[in-house]
């Protein structure tokens, strides 16, 4: 895919470490949260990282792509500007719903998977790409809850919609660790079954362990089991880009530093 | 695949979809099938990002109502779950507005008045 070949190790940018984002050495690319960006009124520091060259890919929260209703095309449109006011090669969100019956559960929720909720995420996904200016990659979530009545593995799931949309995939290994202590996702399994040629870039991220729940926080170290899942994928594959996320209780900048340093020697040990 | 089985399709899966999210931020009865226990942990993981978010844009409303805030916005929460197309800065309004009727939190202070500018 033209312009995504290498993207490198990169960090999620925030307002909160934009300070840190900039003045740290090896951030190769960032995400942007795009529901937080208003075009026309780009944060200074994102301006400055464009000004270096550095790719900045909008990262959208809010399509509910996987919701029983159609897609909202004003958040497609807003997370497209985004995309093209950054000239992002491509943009994502995840095979998930937020909303349903009214209500906003203001988290990305599992889908069923059942061939009902892959038809309907399909058809959004369509309608949502035929809507962007640039590919639409997807990520894999964090599930608390199993649905029952599951017909596919999460790998079939995603192999086939990938297979029927044509999109990217966004591996999130730390959600492959979430799932596989919360509700036993084999990751290896995952990754027998999807498509590693569509990989566009791997998300890591931190969390915690609370009794028997792995909490997928965002607001805590990268544990090493993390970087174990990720060791298995590159062991698989080179991915083109691998993005550390952190979005709450922020640690030092030498802290940051280390856990992008650790991403790419596992990323590295595999390049020989 | 065709749009009549596209839209069954949407029907069952909004079906179960709104079935899930009622129990879990509208005290909905249980969807069959769900591990009882795990429903109870996503509920309290859902409530309690959105405390967080609301605590956020609200610090000074949280300072405020100290100790408090935690059992008020989670019995706010119950009441008002998060409407979709709703804003979370509408969610941390409407939570103090809710404090505030219900005697919780003191009244906005309103602008001193000033003799200068009395006419």
């Amino acid at each position: 895919m033209a312009g995504i070949k290498d993207l490198g190790v990169g960090i999620g940018w925030r307002s909160e470490i934009d300070l840190t984002v900039e003045r740290l050495p090896g951030v190769d690319f960032v995400e942007v949260v795009a529901e937080n960006l208003h075009i026309g009124h780009l944060p200074e520091s994102v301006t400055l990282l464009l000004e270096r060259g550095v790719p900045v890919l909008p990262h959208a929260v809010s399509l509910s792509l996987g919701s029983a209703d159609q897609v909202d095309l004003h958040r497609v449109e807003h997370l497209g500007a985004v995309a093209e006011a950054v000239g992002a090669p491509m943009v994502s969100d995840h095979v998930c719903f937020v909303r349903a019956g009214g209500l906003d559960s203001g988290h990305l929720m599992p889908v069923p998977r059942t061939r009902d909720a892959l038809d309907v995420l399909v058809a959004n996904v369509k309608l949502a790409q035929r809507n962007l200016p640039v590919p639409l990659a997807l990520e894999n979530v964090a599930a608390l809850l199993e649905w029952p009545d599951g017909e596919l593995s999460e790998g079939q799931f995603l192999a086939e919609l990938v297979e029927r949309t044509d999109c990217w995939l966004l591996v999130d290994v730390a959600n492959l660790y979430a799932n596989a202590r919360n509700i036993g996702t084999d990751p290896e399994r995952f990754l027998d079954e999807i498509p590693l040629e569509r990989l566009a870039y791997v998300h890591v991220a931190g969390g915690e362990q609370n009794g028997d729940i792995y909490h997928d926080t965002h607001a805590h170290a990268v544990l090493p089991e993390v970087l174990e899942v990720l060791d298995e994928l590159c062991s698989r594959v080179a991915p083109p880009g691998v993005l550390l996320e952190r979005d709450d209780n922020y640690p030092s900048d030498t802290e940051i530093a280390g856990e992008l340093a650790a991403i790419r020697a596992v990323v590295n040990k595999h390049r020989g | 695949m065709d749009e009549n089985s596209l839209s069954s399709a949407r029907e069952r899966l909004a079906a179960r979809q709104t079935e899930l999210l009622n129990a879990l931020l509208a005290n909905g009865p249980a969807p069959a099938g769900f591990d009882e226990q795990r429903l109870g942990v996503e509920r309290l993981a859902l409530l309690s990002k959105r405390r967080g978010i609301v605590r956020m844009l609200g610090p000074a409303v949280a300072d405020e109502l100290g100790d408090r805030f935690r059992p008020l916005f989670d019995a706010y929460a119950a009441e008002h779950p998060r409407r979709a197309g709703s804003r979370a800065r509408e969610d941390a309004a409407s939570f103090a507005e809710w404090c505030r009727v219900s005697g919780e939190l003191s009244e906005k202070r309103k602008p001193r008045w000033k003799f200068w500018q009395s006419n």
